[in-house]
């Protein structure tokens, strides 16, 4: 690990991409951040949950980390490494306190103001997770597995408050299984959580699954973006 | 290349003197280049050579659009990209499905109206480019769908933007099968109609992205899907569309000239003809040459002759394929045995892939999908296939889903059962070598 960098340590890492329509995408998008779409007029809503062990920073321990992003274009310059795709994390829940202000202090990340709860069941070939609060709850999400590989994938995740705008580059390294099988699926409940999503309109059934375990999350140092940066 | 502690495979980044630095290995793809965000326009350039020259390329890329110096017939020659060596292999990669690309009286045809016209028509349709050839053509067309009338456009890709882009406005509705051609998408995208996709070939799903549209909506469909050879399932699909007050349109790139009994298409085959609005086809496929049609209504084509700007703003289709097109059309409506020949080598190629236990997805056409289910294998494949003289074209993300990679068979009228027989040799024989059977 590189001076700055933050590491994650983490056993499951899951993840669906779901069509959901762009008019809904660019409500949750900064107006400088623009949605990648699959099909004209549907953007990618992409909902991760990661069962994290431990932060290499801010003694953050064990927690789990629910993020509602939108697929944005990733930047490209001269010298940074090449990312697989860009994410714009528009709402965050974890289910420690240490680990939200830790997030939002080092990360800029908009989260959900209370501890979340995470149930993880793991099957032979699926894994599902499902996230409330309250006992009321948020979703149920339910993602399969193909073949097995270890990887090392570069994203760009994007941030914006009324600070500024910010990126930062992260390395998923782990054991990697993606398949668009479309056998998994989601169920949305309504909730403060799911209130900027337009339920209706989301797809439920993902068109990739990814499933990522044992591996590590690597974050480069926050980048501050120039006003007019796209 | 490395570990890391955990054992992990690490490809330093490549250093590159322009762009952002790509990985040479498998981790990328086109759907990783086509959007980038930026300070300039030409930033994604280097990336994206790097990916092509470093890994994509030699890789199996090559593959692509390699030169055959022969006609697209059973059997042709091609030219390796990588060594340029020229190789004779069996052809079951064409669109020829009746083989009339080559047939004599269609290039009799095309070689007499070359000697009369000359090479290009010289103008717009709508200006000096209309011939009497042309009109013959149009006039033929019709009769041969039953329909009041039928537009010529100067490629397939080009009467559905055309179309689309004419007929739909801000607000109305576009409702398609998520697996429909990127020339209807594109239409739609021209238009700026509301646009919404439904499951392939799912009528529920149809049902529920139909609700909350209200005005004009159009339903679009294809006949025979061109990536996974099966068809649409017209019954439900339309019965959901008049329900719910929309305009039904097919495209029969792939199924015109080869389904029902008279050759008219899916639509004929199901015997709906009548209820669907707006046919498209293509002259590319079964017939061997060039340019698409849309035959429906004489209003359709009124109001297309006014607004379809993509046959408006382009050169009309050449005399010489349009005298070869016409010619083709003629034979294909005067012998249907063509297409029983067809439908016979279709039925022995599928048998032969069955015995062998090949995963031909949910094909019921002329072409057959050959499931390989590995994205990185796939191309090493092509590769062998080429090597021991068979062509196919490798299927592969995103052109089609992850880990969903096949090949492409397309059946034609003129494949011999022998050829087809020494295709499937070494089709199963490599496929088993690769661990795919």
């Amino acid at each position: 690990m590189n001076p700055g960098q933050v590491q994650y340590d983490y056993r499951h890492a899951i993840g669906g991409f779901f069509e959901f329509p762009t008019e809904n995408a660019r409500k949750l998008l900064p107006p400088h951040l623009h949605p990648v779409e699959p099909h004209h007029g549907q953007s990618v809503l992409s909902v991760m949950a990661f069962d994290f062990t431990a932060g290499s920073v801010d003694n953050i321990g064990p927690y789990g980390e629910l993020v509602l992003s939108v697929h944005v274009a990733p930047r490209i310059e001269a010298g940074r490494p090449m990312a697989r795709a860009a994410f714009y994390p528009f709402l965050v829940g974890t289910t420690t306190k240490e680990s939200r202000e830790h997030a939002i202090a080092r990360w800029h990340l908009p989260h959900f103001p209370h501890n979340i709860d995470m149930n993880v069941t793991i099957g032979a070939r699926d894994i599902t997770v499902g996230a409330a609060h309250g006992g009321a709850p948020i979703l149920d999400l339910h993602i399969t597995d193909y073949q097995w590989e270890t990887v090392e994938h570069y994203y760009q995740a994007y941030m914006h408050d009324a600070s500024g705008s910010y990126m930062a580059t992260m390395a998923l390294r782990g054991r990697f299984s993606e398949n668009e099988e479309e056998r998994g699926g989601i169920t949305l409940h309504p909730h403060a959580f799911t209130a900027g999503l337009d339920i209706d309109g989301v797809n439920t059934t993902p068109f990739r699954e990814l499933w990522m375990r044992d591996g590590t999350q690597t974050f480069d140092p926050l980048e501050t973006l120039q006003p007019g940066v796209r | 290349m490395a570990s890391d502690s955990k054992g992990t495979t690490v490809t330093p980044p490549q250093t590159v003197a322009q762009g952002a630095a790509v990985r040479a290995d498998h981790d990328y793809d086109y759907s990783n280049f086509y959007y980038s965000s930026s300070d300039d326009l030409f930033a994604i350039f280097g990336p994206y050579d790097d990916w092509w020259y470093g890994s994509a390329r030699n890789n199996g890329y090559y593959l692509f659009s390699q030169p055959m110096s022969t006609k697209p017939g059973p059997e042709i020659n091609l030219e390796d990209q990588l060594t340029h060596e020229h190789r004779d292999m069996l052809n079951l990669a064409s669109y020829n499905y009746l083989g009339l690309s080559y047939h004599p009286e269609v290039v009799a045809a095309a070689k007499s109206a070359l000697d009369h016209y000359g090479l290009g028509a010289a103008g717009s349709p709508i200006l000096s480019g209309t011939m009497d050839l042309h009109m013959t053509l149009e006039k033929e067309l019709a009769a041969f769908k039953k329909k009041p009338a039928a537009m010529v456009f100067a490629t397939g890709y080009s009467t559905n933007v055309g179309l689309l882009s004419a007929l739909l406005r801000p607000g109305d509705w576009a409702i398609m099968d998520q697996n429909v051609h990127a020339s209807i998408v594109d239409g739609v995208i021209m238009s700026k109609a509301n646009a919404r996709f439904f499951r392939h070939n799912q009528p529920g799903d149809l049902e529920k992205k139909l609700k909350g549209t209200t005005g004009k909506k159009l339903v679009i469909v294809e006949g025979v899907y061109s990536m996974d050879g099966d068809t649409a399932r017209l019954p439900e699909l339309v019965a959901i569309a008049k329900a719910a007050g929309a305009r039904v349109m097919i495209d029969e790139a792939h199924s015109t000239f080869v389904y029902g009994d008279n050759g008219r298409g899916v639509a004929e085959s199901f015997e709906m003809e009548d209820q669907i609005d707006i046919h498209v086809g293509t002259f590319s496929k079964a017939l061997g040459g060039q340019g698409g049609y849309v035959a429906g209504s004489q209003g359709l084509y009124n109001y297309l002759m006014g607004f379809a700007r993509s046959r408006v703003f382009s050169c009309a289709l050449a005399p010489a394929v349009t005298a070869g097109v016409l010619a083709a059309l003629r034979v294909a409506a005067r012998e249907p045995e063509l297409r029983t020949t067809l439908w016979n080598n279709v039925a022995h190629f599928r048998k032969l892939m069955s015995d062998a236990g090949v995963d031909v997805g949910e094909s019921t056409s002329q072409i057959i999908p050959i499931m390989i289910r590995n994205d990185r294998k796939i191309l090493g494949i092509a590769q062998k296939l080429q090597r021991a003289g068979l062509y196919l074209q490798p299927i592969i993300f995103p052109a089609v889903a992850k880990h969903r990679s096949r090949f492409r068979v397309s059946i034609s009228a003129t494949h011999t059962p022998e050829q087809l027989n020494r295709a499937a040799g070494i089709l199963v024989e490599t496929l088993r070598s690769e661990g795919i059977l």
